[in-house]
């Protein structure tokens, strides 16, 4: 649904160019400047949009249309037959469930830990306070790639190997939240923080009636990115995941494609099928992201 | 009577004050602790034992760094991680500066462009990676249709070794300009107007602007990307398990796939894999720190 919006605009936005070449030419012609930066822009929406296109016109294709040389461009129906096909058999709908799970329940713990991380590091003194934020920040160097064995032993000795919560708790204190929130919470005056104490307020209440209302922004940034991560996610799922009913989609995604036993026009649709809530979700909240990108001083 | 509860209240909310930035940071520094900061240093300790279980380990000293030293896997690993991340970090650098500066001047049709520079960085990798996979197919791949039909030819791009660290850097700055772009043109933003116009007052051209007024301004940003992009390449082996899954013959296995592949694939040597861990980390840190004093250094200039 979104897809055919992004190629609806598209279209737009194509009709759109070549009338401000004429409505240019017509004045004077356009610089060198002008053309050079309307070829680079075109050919960047070439190289983003007709990967994207071919896999999702080529989901729609029969194994013979998608084994045939050459390659048929288009296929000959789009009736969402592999799409059924890939819903109804391989526990598709159990790799969604448990992307679906993993990702809101990740995201919202990592919501709570690292806001009331931030609120502290922003406007709090206190002893330690900057060892603790600077080790924070460090820990943006140790990636779960550099430590994945340490930390599967952590996790199969506390029995979280092969559950989702060894897919979920482990990456949820992100530093980079951290920071984010961080930086945001520090431009909300002092004063809104007293004025609440002043009214008896106790510091928690400030915290959830206060603070977490004001950083809505930054707090809309962060959801964004956690969803993007954790749905995406692969080594660490790939690792923790051994059996089938744990995968989530892009590990069965992964392995189906490797194994050969599920056909490629089915691993295609359930690649489109994967990708389609996180499209949805962007355009949505996309006018955050740069705002929020700007406003969260990420710059 | 009554002023001795208000005293009582009060030093209780003094104490709660006290302890509540305990209590906020105290979940987030727990996952933490056990979740990064124990494993980081049980990784080292892990790196001097042997162990092809998990449960039983002997102590081995320096074996396994002596071990990794004389493998010649290792040593690919290295380099290719080396030659992927200093040409992604550059590429994508320099990429993204140009994409930003653009979208930055371009006012039609805004909106529309800023999705598609960013729509990459939404997709999975590991989808990435079977698409692209697939475009670069010898026999029957998109890219090799298209370049018959104008007589290129069709090169084999996943089949040789050259070709095959460009396709993986190539994939790497499709999924990843995006978001350094987005950052970059916040970054833009925050420049003020004023300067431009001083500068064009001043009869200074576009591209004279560009370098001496944009790139020197936009550096701090700059900066934040080069780190982002370098924290990224190192870690880089999602769309790799997909586009080439390190082939052919190991001329795309960077160090995070050595590692995993010793670690969680028959033989399983955990003692090898920590001590690239601990190298992987060695690396990234300087790499870091490196960065760091430069930049620190060209803004002090």
């Amino acid at each position: 649904m979104s897809g055919s919006n992004i190629f609806v605009r598209k279209v737009e936005a194509n009709s759109q160019s070549p009338r401000t070449w004429t409505t240019m030419s017509s004045g004077k012609a356009p610089s060198l400047l002008v053309v050079a930066r309307g070829v680079l822009l075109v050919l960047g929406i070439i190289v983003v949009l007709v990967p994207i296109a071919w896999l999702v016109l080529s989901s729609f294709k029969t194994p013979t249309e998608l084994a045939s040389r050459p390659q048929v461009l288009l296929p000959a129906s789009l009736a969402p037959t592999n799409y059924v096909d890939a819903l109804q058999r391989f526990g598709f709908l159990t790799y969604l469930r448990n992307s679906v799970v993993v990702t809101v329940a990740a995201t919202a713990l990592t919501l709570v830990v690292n806001s009331m991380a931030a609120y502290a590091f922003s406007k709090y003194n206190f002893r330690g306070r900057d060892f603790l934020f600077v080790t924070t920040l460090a820990t943006i160097m140790i990636p779960l790639q550099v430590i994945l064995i340490p930390v599967y032993q952590v996790i199969s000795s506390l029995g979280m190997a092969n559950t989702l919560w060894g897919l979920i708790i482990p990456g949820a204190a992100t530093p980079t939240g951290v920071f984010l929130l961080r930086q945001y919470m520090l431009t909300i005056p002092d004063e809104l923080i007293e004025a609440a104490r002043i009214d008896g307020a106790g510091e928690f209440r400030i915290f959830l009636t206060v603070i977490i209302p004001l950083a809505k922004p930054a707090l809309a940034v962060l959801t964004i990115f956690s969803v993007i991560w954790r749905w995406n996610d692969f080594v660490w799922p790939l690792i923790v995941a051994q059996s089938q009913s744990v995968y989530t989609l892009p590990v069965a995604i992964a392995q189906f494609s490797g194994e050969l036993v599920v056909p490629f026009n089915l691993v295609l649709a359930m690649s489109v099928l994967s990708i389609l809530p996180i499209i949805i979700i962007f355009l949505f909240l996309q006018r955050n992201i740069v705002s929020g990108i700007a406003q969260t001083g990420l710059k | 009577m009554t002023f001795a509860t208000k005293r009582g209240r009060r030093s209780n909310t003094k104490l709660g004050r006290r302890l509540a930035p305990y209590l906020f940071v105290a979940p987030n520094m727990l996952i933490f602790a056990i979740f990064i900061i124990f494993p980081a240093i049980n990784g080292f300790n892990i790196s001097f034992y042997n162990s092809n279980n998990g449960r039983t380990f002997n102590f081995v000293g320096f074996g396994n760094y002596a071990t990794l030293v004389s493998d010649a896997d290792f040593w690919s690993a290295v380099r290719n991680t080396l030659v992927f991340v200093v040409l992604f970090v550059t590429l994508t650098t320099w990429l993204a500066i140009l994409l930003a500066v653009t979208l930055n001047a371009q006012v039609r049709a805004k909106g529309f462009f800023r999705t598609v520079v960013f729509l990459p960085v939404l997709l999975s990798p590991v989808v990435i990676g079977l698409l692209w996979n697939w475009i670069f197919d010898r026999q029957n791949g998109l890219l090799n249709i298209a370049l018959s039909h104008v007589g290129l030819g069709a090169p084999g791009w996943l089949v040789s070794s050259g070709l095959a660290m460009g396709v993986t850097i190539f994939v790497a700055l499709w999924t990843h300009t995006g978001f350094y772009t987005i950052i970059l043109l916040a970054g833009l933003q925050g420049i003020d107007g004023n300067v431009y116009e001083a500068a064009r007052l001043d009869g200074a051209g576009p591209f004279q602007t560009l370098r001496s007024i944009t790139l020197p301004l936009l550096q701090p940003t700059v900066f934040v990307v080069i780190i982002l992009a370098a924290i990224t390449a190192f870690q880089a082996y999602d769309f790799i398990y997909t586009l080439t899954g390190g082939g052919p013959i190991g001329a795309t296995t960077l160090l995070v796939q050595y590692i995993y592949d010793h670690a969680f694939q028959s033989p399983i040597e955990y003692g090898l894999a920590s001590a690239a861990g601990v190298v992987l980390f060695l690396t990234v840190l300087f790499a870091t720190l490196i960065s760091f004093f430069i930049g620190r250094k060209r803004e002090a200039v």
